[in-house]
């Protein structure tokens, strides 16, 4: 009963997805320095103290450019803390496809699974009732590049390949 | 034993004119007692040959339920943009396939095997090639690490429905030289199984989200793109807002992006001499609407 309520409601707050989370308000996570360039020895503009309100302005590597009161500068992107929507997680689970950002449920089914419906518009029952989907299978590989042409568009941006070590742990 | 000793005694019993086929029913008796103990082989390692399988019925099964976002031209820059990133890993010879789903919601998977599947909804929300990158980059890294396979093999019901199609195709396809009887595709209707099964009802644990993230960025350097483009996708992530979008609750069943930066921020100093690499916004601009 609270699904067949539930299911649709999440539907519809689905369509309302827009560009709101493109918002621009960030603070310092710890006390920084707002820099006139995006460098580490660039000049410091003015000191940031830890949870500075500031708005972005842009991105350039490991650097934001912020407007922090008057003065406009960059602060390193790690420094920045935007506004935290996210319950932390859970640990535990295993198992499932991998996703970048989820869907499903790691814990507690009985919660997460009506949750699951609505971020997907998919129930668990249209998985399970699904035939699979050979024509579309045979569609989506019609579309694969092969090194050759991926060399070529990578060159045509200007795009170099390095050699690059894995870095942290367990690589 | 028992088996090949039954049949073989049914082939001693059989009149003369069934001998012609003798030699078949030792094969399919040889067959019965091999598969047990191969069996035990299919879950330690899957071939290339059999991961491909797997992870195109895997593919089918979730096609099944999800369409492909109709555009062709963006589908064929996501799948340049991944063969590029993919030719510059250790597992570079994949089958490499690369889908954009027709769906709002924000997400991205890898399946066994190369195939990689991002969301029409965070496509939308990247800003350049090298976000995209960064966000396909750490669905191949999933893939070069069989992080999939891990996970079915260490879920007892998935990894018997896994392992027993496997044990039966791999016994069929080396006794005949070759899948002349399409018996590959049990591998693929067992993928279609695991997806009926909830296989994308649960995602992978936070550590191998955690090392995808790791390799992901490294991946994007190597391919020439800025890796702090992953940093900004995870960086927007925070900022959607749970009431909103509905995305808190995709979220929520994984490492928060706000975890997951300060998890990358111990290895980005590494990357920091990439990060001049080029973006490259105006081709990506052109291509998602």
């Amino acid at each position: 009963m609270l699904m067949r309520f539930l299911v649709p409601l999440l539907v519809a707050c689905l369509s309302l997805i827009g560009d709101a989370f493109a918002q621009d308000a960030a603070s310092t996570n710890r006390a920084t320095e707002l820099r006139d360039r995006p460098a580490p020895d660039a000049r410091v503009v003015a000191p940031l103290a830890a949870d500075s309100p500031v708005k972005v302005l842009a991105r350039q590597g490991a650097w934001t450019q912020v407007e922090a009161g008057a003065q406009r500068g960059w602060v390193r992107a790690f420094h920045l803390r935007f506004q935290s929507t996210v319950e932390s997680s859970s640990s535990g689970g295993g198992g499932g496809i991998t996703s970048i950002f989820g869907f499903g449920s790691r814990e507690a089914p009985k919660t997460s699974k009506v949750a699951t419906l609505g971020i997907r518009g998919l129930t668990p029952e249209d998985f399970q009732n699904a035939s699979p989907d050979q024509a579309a299978l045979k569609k989506m590989q019609s579309w694969r590049a092969d090194k050759a042409s991926a060399e070529r568009f990578a060159r045509e941006a200007k795009l170099a390949p390095v050699a690059v070590a894995y870095v942290g742990s367990g690589s | 034993m028992k088996a090949l000793l039954a049949v073989l005694a049914l082939a001693a019993a059989a009149p003369a004119h069934a001998q012609l086929d003798f030699g078949r029913i030792i094969d399919l008796g040889r067959k019965a007692v091999e598969v047990a103990p191969r069996i035990q082989e299919a879950t330690k390692e899957y071939t290339v040959e059999e991961e491909v399988a797997l992870g195109e019925g895997i593919s089918a099964g979730f096609l099944g339920a999800i369409r492909l976002h109709p555009d062709e031209r963006l589908q064929r820059y996501v799948n340049r943009v991944g063969r590029w990133l993919a030719s510059q890993t250790e597992r570079a010879d994949l089958p490499w396939t690369f889908g954009v789903i027709d769906t709002e919601v924000i997400n991205a998977f890898a399946m066994p095997g190369g195939t990689v599947v991002v969301s029409h909804g965070l496509v939308k929300r990247l800003a350049s090639e090298s976000e995209l990158a960064g966000v396909l980059a750490h669905e191949i890294a999933h893939v070069l690490k069989k992080h999939q396979l891990s996970a079915i093999q260490s879920d007892a019901g998935w990894s018997a429905a896994a392992t027993g199609a496997k044990a039966v195709a791999a016994d069929q396809i080396g006794r005949r030289g070759g899948d002349v009887l399409g018996l590959k595709s049990q591998l693929a209707n067992a993928g279609v199984d695991l997806v009926k099964d909830g296989l994308f009802l649960r995602p992978l644990d936070r550590s191998m989200e955690y090392e995808a993230d790791r390799l992901g960025v490294v991946v994007a350097a190597r391919g020439g793109y800025d890796p702090y483009g992953f940093v900004a996708v995870l960086t927007m992530l925070a900022q959607v807002k749970p009431d909103e979008s509905g995305a808190s609750i995709t979220f929520s069943t994984h490492p928060a992006p706000a975890d997951r930066l300060a998890e990358l921020e111990k290895v980005m100093p590494e990357l920091e001499k990439y990060a001049r690499q080029p973006q490259v916004e105006g081709r990506f601009r052109q291509t998602v609407k």
